[in-house]
């Protein structure tokens, strides 16, 4: 009896054969570069151009890692990378001021495999906060290192440290000032959304990885640190559900664990994740009043960006030939 | 903490401080008080016992210094407060309170957390007001003997509370000096909301204790609640598939106090023993190491 039922099944592993051939598994990355950074009627065409060739060379990268059968680690570092050295996104070079005028710059990275995760906050010196926050989880044994124990650990592993004027530029100092002045006329208005930046990605091993970096909000207290290097808040990542990064005001996403609440509605609730996304930005976070945006991408590649603010820099790319790169609601 | 270890005095000293703090946080829940008023009272009352690896007898860096992190939060309306890495508040606990209450923000670290401790009028104290002659002796043996320090967790004994109190509200607070020998500047689980700290009404109150990066990882309290409200689990399932399924499958032991809604505390660990207590209005009493 044993010995058809056998042969029967091998004939059909051969007959799968190629169709699994004609169908590689999918590839996926999507990118943000803030959500409500700046007003539709504010953004001149110039400005709307340089920010999409911003995320274009973000996304560009990482998915070319993608392709030639590189890490989704690989391709959110790469990418938020990129991001982190234009000017334009808050974070790395061009992040925005504090208080005191410096800026302080929080990152996180997660591996869905394992998973593993590391993340710095509070950093003042560090070029690629996303390259640092790797380094904790690739060398050593913690997740989460802050302010000056994060840059002794940074001068450990021989990564060289940089003035804090690297950071600084004309724009934000404006920004700052302008802050300060409306912080003397109208006290206690919370600060909008700030354009932190990430990523997320599918590789062709079927892993999810997530990095998030960001210099937190203008005028922001020193120490302050928000969800970006939280993980579960900010930064989440899964094999067995989906991979989340989110920006906007980082005080509703802690305190509504935004990141894993959405792979945790994926995995146990079985949503889809385009209505897990939905669920948090747009039922959760309205209710407490956060404001902000999510990408995510689950293990079978779909990608699902959502946001409640004025609009959301992003872009997607994956192996079916989807690319686009939207600023706003109607995708323009 | 081996039992063989724990002498019968040391245990007498140590169930004295967790009554202490039990029934000091009971009493404010018995007097029509908040949870949240009674969770930061018996964690301020663990802070100040040098027993606990909390405040006053926390836990020293490889540095010799100690750095302190705490977190609060509210179940109502999943408000909270967390400091990391601060050097000079004699109660972490208050400090994190007042951030959830008197900032817009949820988490301070470092010099920035000890500056808005100054603008709230909280005095500092030296870091020696932490550091006791035993926490020294516990740095260097451990300094002393290999260099695992940074991966294994020693002398852990960090401290929190939950509870539920009679409007219905959940709060969870924590508070920890973090693991001996640790590297300036690490974080735990602790101080982050849904790992070592979370608080929802109506589905539960967690606070842990343990191998806090593998806390981390996990997400570990939000974790309990994700499979209280959204798989239906028991508080008591919950607990146990997170400490004895998903976090030995990462490498991380630990533990952790729960309270559901509906008032039931569950207390589970997979190390050989956690300082524990529990004490409701049904009568229930008690306080428990192994």
């Amino acid at each position: 009896m044993s010995r058809p039922k056998l042969l029967a099944l091998l004939c059909l592993a051969v007959a799968v054969a190629p169709a699994h051939a004609l169908e590689p598994p999918p590839l996926a990355i999507a990118i943000h570069g803030g959500a409500g950074v700046i007003d539709p009627a504010k953004m001149t065409p110039q400005h709307a151009a340089s920010y999409r060739a911003g995320l274009a060379a973000a996304l560009d990268a990482g998915y070319a890692i993608l392709e030639r059968g590189g890490s989704s680690l690989d391709a959110v570092t790469a990418a938020v990378r990129i991001m982190e050295d234009d000017p334009q996104f808050n974070a790395g070079r061009g992040a925005v001021l504090n208080h005191d005028g410096d800026a302080e710059l929080d990152a996180a990275i997660m591996d869905g495999h394992g998973p593993r995760a590391g993340a710095v906050a509070g950093v003042r010196h560090v070029k690629n906060p996303v390259e640092l926050a790797r380094l904790v989880m690739e060398k050593s044994p913690h997740v989460l290192l802050v302010a000056e124990g994060a840059e002794e650990f940074a001068l450990e592993q021989g990564v060289v440290l940089v003035r804090r004027e690297y950071f600084r530029t004309e724009a934000r100092v404006r920004e700052l000032e302008e802050a300060r002045r409306q912080a003397g006329e109208l006290k206690a208005a919370a600060p909008g959304p700030t354009g932190t930046v990430g990523a997320v990605a599918l590789d062709r091993a079927g892993h999810l990885a997530a990095a998030t970096s960001t210099g937190g909000l203008t005028d922001k207290h020193r120490g302050r640190v928000g969800d970006s290097p939280i993980i579960g808040a900010g930064t989440y990542a899964d094999d067995d559900s989906c991979a989340v990064s989110g920006t906007g005001q980082g005080e509703f996403f802690i305190r509504q664990v935004v990141a894993h609440d959405i792979c945790a509605l994926v995995q146990y609730r079985h949503l889809a994740l385009a209505q897990a996304v939905r669920e948090l930005i747009h039922e959760k976070l309205r209710r407490t009043g956060g404001e902000g945006g999510v990408i995510a991408v689950d293990r079978s590649g779909n990608i699902a960006m959502d946001f409640n603010s004025v609009g959301m820099f992003r872009g997607a790319r994956d192996s079916r030939g989807r690319r686009d790169i939207a600023m706003y609601r109607d995708a323009k | 903490m081996p039992r063989a270890m724990l002498s019968a005095q040391r245990e007498q000293r140590y169930r004295a401080g967790l009554e202490a703090a039990l029934d000091g946080g009971f009493a404010l829940l018995a007097s029509g008080g908040s949870s949240l008023d009674a969770v930061g009272a018996a964690v301020r009352i663990l802070e100040d016992d040098p027993c606990f690896n909390a405040g006053h007898g926390a836990a020293l860096t490889r540095d010799g210094a100690a750095e302190l992190d705490a977190a609060i939060m509210d179940g109502r309306q999943l408000r909270a407060g967390a400091v990391a890495s601060v050097r000079h508040v004699r109660n972490p606990i208050e400090l994190a309170r007042r951030v959830m209450e008197k900032s817009r923000h949820v988490l301070l670290v470092g010099a920035g957390a000890e500056e808005f401790a100054l603008e709230e009028g909280l005095a500092l104290v030296p870091n020696h007001y932490f550091r006791i002659a035993e926490r020294q002796e516990q740095l260097e043996s451990e300094q002393r003997g290999a260099r695992v320090s940074d991966l294994l967790p020693a002398a852990q004994g960090t401290v929190g509370a939950v509870a539920l109190d009679g409007e219905g509200n959940l709060a969870a607070a924590t508070s920890t000096g973090g693991m001996t020998n640790k590297r300036p500047g690490r974080v735990g689980d602790s101080p982050i909301i849904g790992a070592g700290t979370y608080a929802k009404n109506g589905v539960c109150a967690v606070s842990a204790t343990g191998h806090g990066e593998y806390f981390i990882r996990a997400v570990a309290a939000h974790h309990v609640c994700a499979a209280v409200e959204y798989r239906a689990l028991s508080l008591e399932q919950a607990v146990r598939e997170l400490l004895h399924g998903i976090l030995p499958a990462l490498g991380g032991d630990g533990g952790l106090i729960a309270v559901g809604g509906d008032g039931r505390i569950v207390m589970d660990f997979s190390t050989e023993g956690m300082f524990r207590g529990a004490r409701d209005s049904a009568g229930k009493r008690e306080i428990a190491i192994y």
